[in-house]
């Protein structure tokens, strides 16, 4: 009746983790990635030939010990391959784009481990091309070993900007500035909450090295307020903290505002029945706390999925104190890293700011919405305004819009799952894979995992 | 008689067929408060296709319903209220073998009996009228004059042009009555609630609060949206519908094509540039999930039909429950051993098209207006159990 | 069109092995992937498959740039400007 005892989907430090640890103990694991390699986002492989990207020494030889770990287990891989959900039947569903078709798995158990998105607060300019995340800068930065071309602007809120900055420089294209609406180097005593986490505080004295070293001006305080086309380039004027504003201009600018998980439409966590499998969230997918912490839930989840397999007490207890750590550690870099002007006001924005840019809906939008007939639902506002409604599903806009209804309503509080909900597919899904005939791309690359 | 502005009125259910019942009441300067047990929109009038159409119907009391129901669609666009929220189109039914191309035959002089403008198409015309349409089409059947709209819009739209109070997460749970068991109101989980009158348009809720458990059928549905597609939806006239889609409604008795789960192609080419696909009948009111079989099942005939449909991405599937009657007809009127409740459920898969002409006809009723419609088929009086001492 | 190319907009973008659809056209500097299906400009984003903005037409399949491996000969086209 079943095919596997475990799917494990996502091969980041999470999944990465759950699938080791199960395998080890005996279980059939199957692992899904959407890309064709390891890695997740922390750990996004080079190509081969490509230079490595300056990692940390903590985090280099964490990915050494993950990666030889799962070489040892006998894990199956399924690569290019997109876990869309499970459906009412239970089936784990899968567009498998080697094979060009949706793949239906019956599965003991699922360990969704499918990682973080970057928050990236709404700034008139923010949907052209040109505009990325700081993570996807990144995240191709470590795929293809060099630096993004042109003048490169970063801009945003968190410790992710300065590791980009650093690792671009090493790469030989530091970016113009680094625009941080926090200050986290105000002496308020704040860092100190950081010394009993001797490996985060290594990472950051390694990139704030970097900075030093390459001249990097790191604004604190400083917000990038809008962008615009400029000829061939962008425009991105900034507000300092004493209200005087500046214009840049730039061929790149990477946005960052922090991490939050990527649980947009998943399966709730849930025990097995006998059609249903045991499901559950690890890593960044079931909160945000970087990686050390997703490596950690990837084992309590796996002592999780083995307690239920074998109908044996749970052992992951190690792991819970671990990770009660890494939130400590992620409180005090929020605490650090908070915007000196307080936290954005988005309703403030101009009106016709883009919220959601997969269907190009407006702040105007949403305002027009929610001023009528007061307080709607999370899913009225889904339905009626269509914010979140577009291709990425909410993955960009539903925290937005959900604190732009708080802001406009603080008596009704909502957040982004309630606008979002929880339904297959998870992710669009060609209707050929559906039919079973969609073109297959066949991938070399994944054979030698 | 009381004067309708100190009347007070208490809906149950924020369903297409409560918003309009509530709108056209407050118009009247009725004080009208709807209470759901979710919110707006929650149940079937939110995971509905949307199809304001009589393409599918025998004729009978639902079809001169539907008939009205579309021209009060067109009016109330007209007017503004529905402008942008009904989209004016044509349905194609479609013919893919000898046995629906008979189907469709028969069908085509019926509607034409009662006056709807048809035109049968052969694949020649097809070809030219619809270049999307696969080889497969034998022939069709368009059916002039018909529409689509989307249900939560729809009660968007009504509960802003009128001051209608919502309470949402206000669950009902029996009846108030007086001392000579005179209904004056409805007990919720909020506590005790008065009012004038009250209306039941509770969908499935019904069953409970009327007594009618063996007498209302949940039925489930399955439906898709696509993402956009904006060549091939222009390049399509209208909706689709497969000769299939009437036999699974049941028009063909006896005939071995409809399966357990009701499979019934339709294709709508939304205005947004997306498609709605749809869908499945399947006699469960369990859960509203979606599986993958039935979901590929649906597709696979819909790209049958429209081969294009296999280069888009299915961008949302969703469920809905249907409520149906026993004996196929709605419940609307007012409730025999109450004279100030009323009900209107039981609409099953037509309840968009019917929605706004019901809530018409019940505001009329507790008005103690002439009804423009005729309501004596769906007297919920034929069953006897119904009643509000239950 | 060598070997260790495909085309975008009919124009021969040369690319390594591995890299994905969307690292190569960076690499080429290409930042406007042409029309997305609501007509505004398609561009690379999260690169993680999770904003859907880089979703380009892959012989005929709507993919994301971001997350398919380039290969020689294919033909890539922005998402809206596929014949659909
Ligand atoms: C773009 C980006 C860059 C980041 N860079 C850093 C960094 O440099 N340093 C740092 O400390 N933290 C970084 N983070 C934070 C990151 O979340 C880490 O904390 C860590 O990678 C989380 O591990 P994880 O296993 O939970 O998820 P991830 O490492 O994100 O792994 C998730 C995996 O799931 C796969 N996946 C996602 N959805 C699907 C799906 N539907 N089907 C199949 N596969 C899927 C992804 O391809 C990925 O391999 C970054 C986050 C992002 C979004
Ligand atoms: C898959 C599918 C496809 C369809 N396609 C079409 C179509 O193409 N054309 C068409 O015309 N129709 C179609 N329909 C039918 C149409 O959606 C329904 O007939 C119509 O929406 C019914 O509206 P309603 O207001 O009666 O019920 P509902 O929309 O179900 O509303 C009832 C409301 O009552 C509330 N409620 C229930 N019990 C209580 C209680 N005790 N207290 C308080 N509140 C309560 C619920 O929360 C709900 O919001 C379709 C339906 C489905 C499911
Ligand atoms: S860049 Fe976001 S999905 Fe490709």
């Amino acid at each position: 009746m079943f095919d596997r005892d475990v799917v494990v989907v996502g091969g980041g430090p999470a999944g990465i983790a759950a699938a080791t640890a199960l395998s080890q103990r005996g279980f059939d694991v199957e692992l899904v990635d959407q890309r064709a390699q390891l890695g997740g986002a922390i750990y996004r492989q080079p190509i081969a030939g490509a230079r490595p990207v300056k990692q940390s020494r903590f985090a280099a030889r964490r990915w050494q010990h993950l990666h030889a770990a799962i070489q040892h287990a006998a894990v199956t891989y399924r690569f290019s391959s997109v876990f869309v959900g499970v459906d009412g039947h239970g089936n784990t569903l899968i567009e498998d784009r080697n094979q060009g078709r949706l793949v239906s798995v019956r599965a003991r158990a699922v360990v969704i481990a499918v990682g973080a998105v970057e928050k990236v607060i709404p700034r008139p300019g923010w949907d052209l091309p040109g505009v990325v995340t700081a993570g996807g800068l990144q995240v191709m930065m470590k795929e293809t070993g060099t630096a993004p071309q042109g003048r490169v602007l970063l801009a945003g809120n968190g410790p992710l900007l300065i590791a980009v900055a650093a690792q671009m420089a090493a790469l030989g294209n530091a970016p113009v500035a680094i625009i941080e609406s926090g200050n986290p180097m105000a002496i308020n005593g704040n860092g100190l909450g950081l010394l009993p986490h001797a490996e985060l505080l290594a990472d950051a004295l390694g990139y704030l090295s970097g900075i030093v070293r390459h001249r990097i001006s790191w604004r604190r305080g400083t917000e990038l307020i809008a962008l615009d086309r400029a000829g061939s380039q962008l425009a991105a004027e900034l507000r300092h903290a004493d209200g005087r504003r500046e214009t840049l201009l730039i061929d790149q600018v990477a946005l960052h505002d922090g991490i939050r998980s990527n649980n947009f439409g998943l399966p709730a966590d849930q025990a097995g029945t006998t059609t249903m499998p045991f499901i559950t969230r690890a890593g960044d997918c079931r909160e945000a706390l970087g990686a050390i912490a997703s490596q950690l839930d990837g084992m309590r989840a796996a002592a999780d999925v083995a307690a239920y397999l074998s109908r044996k007490p749970n052992d992951a207890a190690a792991s819970l104190d671990g990770i009660a750590r890494q939130r400590a550690a992620q409180a005090v870099l929020a605490t650090m890293f908070a915007p000196i002007a307080g936290p954005p006001r988005l309703t403030a924005l101009p009106d016709e700011t883009i919220v959601c840019r997969c269907e190009r809906r407006r702040l105007q939008d949403l305002k027009l919405l929610l001023g009528g007939t007061g307080a709607l639902s999370g899913r009225e506002i889904k339905h009626n305004g269509r914010f979140t409604m577009g291709a990425c599903q909410g993955r960009f806009c539903a925290d937005n819009s959900a604190r732009i209804a708080c802001e406009l309503n603080p008596g009704s509080p909502l957040v982004a799952s309630d606008l979002t909900g929880s339904r297959w597919p998870v992710r669009p899904l060609p209707i050929s894979a559906l039919l079973g005939d969609e073109p297959a791309h066949h991938d070399q690359s994944a054979r030698d995992q | 008689m009381v004067s309708t502005s100190s009347l007070s009125v208490i809906i149950i259910g924020c369903g297409i067929v409560g918003a309009s019942t509530a709108y056209f009441l407050a118009r009247a300067g009725v004080q009208v408060e709807i209470l759901d047990a979710i919110e707006p929109a929650a149940q079937a009038t939110g995971s509905a296709d949307g199809a304001v159409s009589v393409a599918s119907k025998r004729p009978g009391p639902v079809m001169n319903a539907a008939l009205a129901g579309i021209a009060l669609y067109r009016e109330l666009a007209v007017q503004g209220l529905f402008e942008g929220a009904f989209k004016s189109r044509s349905t194609f039914v479609l013919a893919s073998s000898p046995v629906e191309r008979e189907v469709l035959e028969a069908h085509a002089a019926v509607l034409r009996s009662v006056g709807v403008r048809v035109e049968m198409l052969t694949s020649t015309d097809l070809r030219a009228r619809f270049a999307p349409l696969s080889d497969a089409v034998i022939m069709g059947l368009e059916v002039f004059d018909e529409g689509h709209a989307i249900g939560y819009q729809i009660v968007h739209r009504l509960l802003s042009a009128a001051p209608v109070n919502v309470r949402r997460n206000c669950r009902v749970e029996s009846f108030l009555r007086d001392g000579n068991g005179r209904v004056t109101g409805v007990v919720t989980n909020h506590g005790p609630m008065l009012a004038d009158a009250v209306v039941v348009a509770s969908g499935n809720g019904s069953a409970d609060l009327l007594g009618i458990p063996d007498v209302l059928i949940a039925r489930k549905g399955q439906l898709l949206v696509t993402e956009r597609a904006p060549a091939l939806n222009a390049a399509m006239p209208g909706a689709i519908m497969s000769g299939r889609y009437l036999i699974s409604k049941g028009m063909q008795a006896g005939t071995a094509l409809a399966s357990d789960r009701g499979y019934g192609t339709v294709v709508d080419p939304l205005a947004t540039g997306q498609f709605l696909i749809g869908g499945t009948r399947e006699d469960s009111g369990e859960k509203a999930t979606n599986d993958a079989e039935a979901v590929a099942e649906v597709l696979r005939r819909a790209v049958e039909m429209v081969p294009g449909l296999a280069g888009v991405r299915l961008l949302r599937a969703f469920a809905g429950i249907r409520t149906a009657v026993i004996d196929s007809k709605p419940l609307i009127g007012r409730v025999p051993d109450a004279d100030n409740v009323y009900v209107a459920t039981g609409f099953e898969g037509d309840g968009i098209c019917l929605g706004p002409v019901t809530g018409k006809a019940i505001s009329q009723l507790v008005l103690d207006r002439s009804v423009d419609l005729d309501l004596a088929p769906f007297s919920p009086a034929r069953f006897a159990q119904l009643g509000v001492a239950a | 069109m060598t070997e260790r190319s495909f085309l975008w907009n009919d124009q021969p973008i040369a690319f390594r092995d591995g890299e994905s659809i969307a690292a190569a056209l960076a690499a080429a500097n290409v930042r406007d992937l042409g029309p997305d299906l609501l007509g505004q400009p398609a561009r690379y984003f999260c690169g993680i498959g999770a904003c859907q903005a880089c979703l380009v037409s892959v012989d005929g399949v709507l993919r994301e740039a971001c997350l398919t491996p380039a290969r020689a000969g294919l033909a890539i086209t922005p998402a809206g400007a596929r014949h659909v």
